[in-house]
């Protein structure tokens, strides 16, 4: 498990991250999600060791991270390039080497990886030579050669076509179903929504919001329900138990007074009106995540 | 040390070695530093020597005076070319029935309509003589030279038979004596002091020297330049520390210049195999390499600090500059230095980092220096190497991860205090 406790890092004139603490679980895919320049990056430096926090404390497994951690860690960062002159193979197994591989290993592996994601033909390529969602390819296996326990992807899927997203996305989660740690920094709340068993929310460097989707959706649920139905659409705001009806002509999103369940209403409704679908409307995490950010810079 | 860093820093050497061997602007300077080198220290040499082969020159004498043209053709008809042709075909300009101002004129016309190459003029008013050669360009100083020799001896030889002198007096008189100037240290060995050799054997190393790390320097930056552009710094420091990299950057950098020197000095062996490089500008060969090595680690190590501050092209060109200029300052004091190389100035310059490599491969061939003072200046140059080292990678750590406008000098000091 890693775990960030207190973790702060201050620059002259700036708290980049400020205070904030969780801690990430095997298995699970963990969302660290904030809009450019909550401290996101700077998060990632020092989970990544490479710049120090100014207090607080990183452990992995109950240890503090040092330069051994190096190894176990794998990196795709949000910016994309690669040695443009030099060959697809030689790049990989160069970062497989300072990742502690050996030369065998690095290019075994890198095989492995070249066929899983479709790009075996290119090793002998130079990167420069390549298109932009396949030198994207490449720097996944880089982050994924030397098989890291903790593995930090930066927008891992902005850039690719559907195809290849869903190719990645299926990886990414064998990757986790596998007991590895990932955390998604992302913008794409929908994947996060969809991958995410739990997440971070951090704005100006501070934590806004964090914990399973699940709870967190049904803390920001607003007793709403969607409601399908034929030639009904006058009747709707004078049903029982209804605050506030958005009414449209073959459907309708309505809110309920707090002590009234949805199922409960069902059961009034079914009778009333001719009723061809219903549905509990969960807030979208993308929603959760405008409100919040937006109820932040206000304040 | 620890062997897992060593490593590591072997692994990132290898790949910069490796990577930047391949390139065409390293095989570019491997080829065109050595004939840039050449073209300054021959090509002048080469030019003067190559006038003679333009092939026979038409030229004239006009000797109003009437006593040198019949001596003066005869010598100057026997200059020949290589290949045995006539040097100058010579035409008398003279002719009883016109004035000398008529003459003059004709003569002057024929040189700009191309006729001849140019004339001699003699006049002479009571017994003194003057003498002009008479060109439309600016005339060869071969040639000069040689019409010069020629109506000297005329002169001579007139003077000498006038008096009834023996004649073969001319020749001892007119040699001249030449000095030679010898090298002499306490060991009893003695040099051939030759301005010419000193400058060459300096200004070759000089030269090689800066023109190698002024192109790894430049390779360098811009790969630094590379990496933080397309952030795969973060993945580098993220797998080894800041250090390792700086180190492996450092040693790849330094096998790269080692390898370009090792291919000029093969080069330059064979051109010394040819007498194209005068031997004695080796003379001092194993000081010289160890000023030539620790000069480029000095700069390298400058290099490397300096340059992970650019996040931009334009500011690793402004980097560039800055570093050639700092360059190319010592090389302004090749020619006072051989002159001059036991003044006090001189002394002072050797002890400086900066201008040390430069100053001292003047100074080992220029004259004796002390053992002493040898040793003590390779001291100043590792010291100062290692304090390099320690100030490029603390600019180094930050430098690499900072991708906004460039740091001034003033902040990059307090980030130093402050770590």
């Amino acid at each position: 498990m890693l775990v960030l406790e207190g973790l702060r890092k201050e620059y002259k004139n700036l708290t980049a991250v400020d205070e904030i603490s969780f801690s990430v679980e095997p298995g699970k895919i963990f969302g660290l999600l904030g809009p450019n320049g909550a401290g996101k990056t700077t998060t990632i430096r020092m989970i990544l060791n490479i710049i120090k926090p100014s207090s607080g404390t990183i452990t992995y497994n109950g240890e503090i991270i040092n330069h051994a951690f190096d190894k176990l860690t794998g990196y795709l960062p949000e910016e994309r390039g690669l040695y443009k002159k030099s060959k697809v193979i030689d790049i990989i197994v160069y970062f497989g080497q300072l990742k502690g591989l050996s030369k065998i290993e690095a290019i075994s592996n890198a095989q492995l990886w070249l066929k899983k994601l479709e790009i075996e033909d290119l090793k002998e390529r130079k990167s420069g030579e390549l298109s932009k969602g396949n030198q994207q390819k490449i720097q996944f296996i880089i982050a994924t050669l030397h098989n890291p326990e903790v593995l930090i992807l930066d927008e891992p899927f902005t850039g690719f076509d559907p195809v290849n997203q869903q190719l990645i996305k299926n990886i990414i989660v064998s990757l986790a179903q596998q007991g590895k740690i990932i955390i998604l920094s992302t913008h794409q709340m929908d994947t996060a929504e969809k991958l995410c068993k739990q997440i971070f929310l951090i704005n100006k460097g501070k934590e806004v919001l964090s914990g399973s989707i699940a709870e967190i959706k049904k803390k920001y649920a607003s007793n709403t329900v969607r409601i399908e139905y034929e030639n009904a659409s006058d009747k709707i705001s004078a049903l029982p138990g209804v605050v506030q009806a958005d009414v449209f002509n073959n459907y309708a999103e309505v809110q309920l007074e707090n002590n009234i369940a949805p199922e409960q209403f069902l059961k009034t409704i079914i009778n009333q009106i001719s009723l061809k679908g219903f549905s509990i409307i969960e807030p979208s995490l993308n929603k959760i995540f405008i409100d919040e950010i937006k109820k932040d810079f206000d304040n | 040390m620890t062997i897992n860093e060593l490593n590591k820093i072997f692994i990132v050497a290898k790949w910069e070695f490796l990577e930047k061997v391949k390139t065409k602007a390293f095989i570019l300077s491997l080829i065109i530093s050595p004939l840039i080198v050449m073209l300054f220290a021959f090509g002048p040499t080469l030019l003067l020597s190559h006038q003679e082969e333009g092939g026979t020159k038409p030229i004239g004498i006009l000797d109003a005076s009437g006593k040198y043209f019949l001596p003066a053709y005869k010598k100057i008809s026997a200059f020949t070319l290589k290949n045995n042709q006539p040097a100058y075909i010579v035409r008398n300009l003279y002719n009883k029935a016109s004035s000398i101002n008529a003459l003059k004129k004709t003569a002057d016309s024929l040189t700009l309509k191309n006729d001849i190459d140019g004339y001699i003029f003699i006049t002479s008013s009571n017994d003194a003589f003057k003498f002009e050669y008479r060109s439309p360009g600016s005339s060869a100083f071969k040639d000069l030279s040689r019409f010069e020799r020629t109506l000297n001896q005329v002169r001579i030889e007139s003077e000498f038979r006038k008096r009834n002198a023996d004649t073969s007096l001319i020749r001892i008189t007119s040699a001249n004596v030449t000095m030679n100037p010898v090298k002499i240290d306490k060991s009893g060995k003695e040099a051939k002091n030759d301005f010419l050799v000193t400058f060459f054997s300096s200004f070759m190393f000089i030269m090689v020297l800066m023109m190698t790390i002024l192109s790894s320097g430049g390779m360098l930056i811009r790969s630094l330049l590379e990496e933080k552009s397309n952030r795969l710094i973060e993945i580098l420091v993220s797998s080894c520390t800041a250090k390792e990299l700086l180190g492996g950057k450092v040693l790849g950098l330094c096998l790269l210049g080692l390898l370009q020197v090792l291919v000029w000095a093969i080069i330059s062996l064979g051109l010394l195999g040819n007498n194209i490089i005068p031997p004695e500008a080796f003379n001092n060969i194993l000081p010289m390499l160890v000023y030539f090595v620790l000069g480029f680690f000095f700069y390298s190590a400058l290099f490397v600090g300096v340059g992970s501050v650019v996040s931009t092209e334009q500011e690793a060109q402004m980097v560039n500059s800055y570093l050639s200029i700092l360059l190319i300052v010592p090389v302004v004091f090749i020619a006072p230095v051989i002159e001059n190389p036991d003044t006090v100035l001189v002394k002072v310059l050797s002890y400086i980092p900066f201008t040390t490599p430069t100053i001292m491969l003047i100074r080992l061939n220029a004259s004796h220096v002390p053992v002493s003072e040898i040793f003590l200046t390779f001291l100043i140059l590792i010291i100062s190497t290692a304090a390099a080292v320690v100030f490029s990678s603390k600019i180094f750590e930050i430098g690499i991860l900072s991708y906004g406008k460039m740091s001034n000098l003033k902040e990059i000091v307090k980030l130093i205090k402050r770590r």
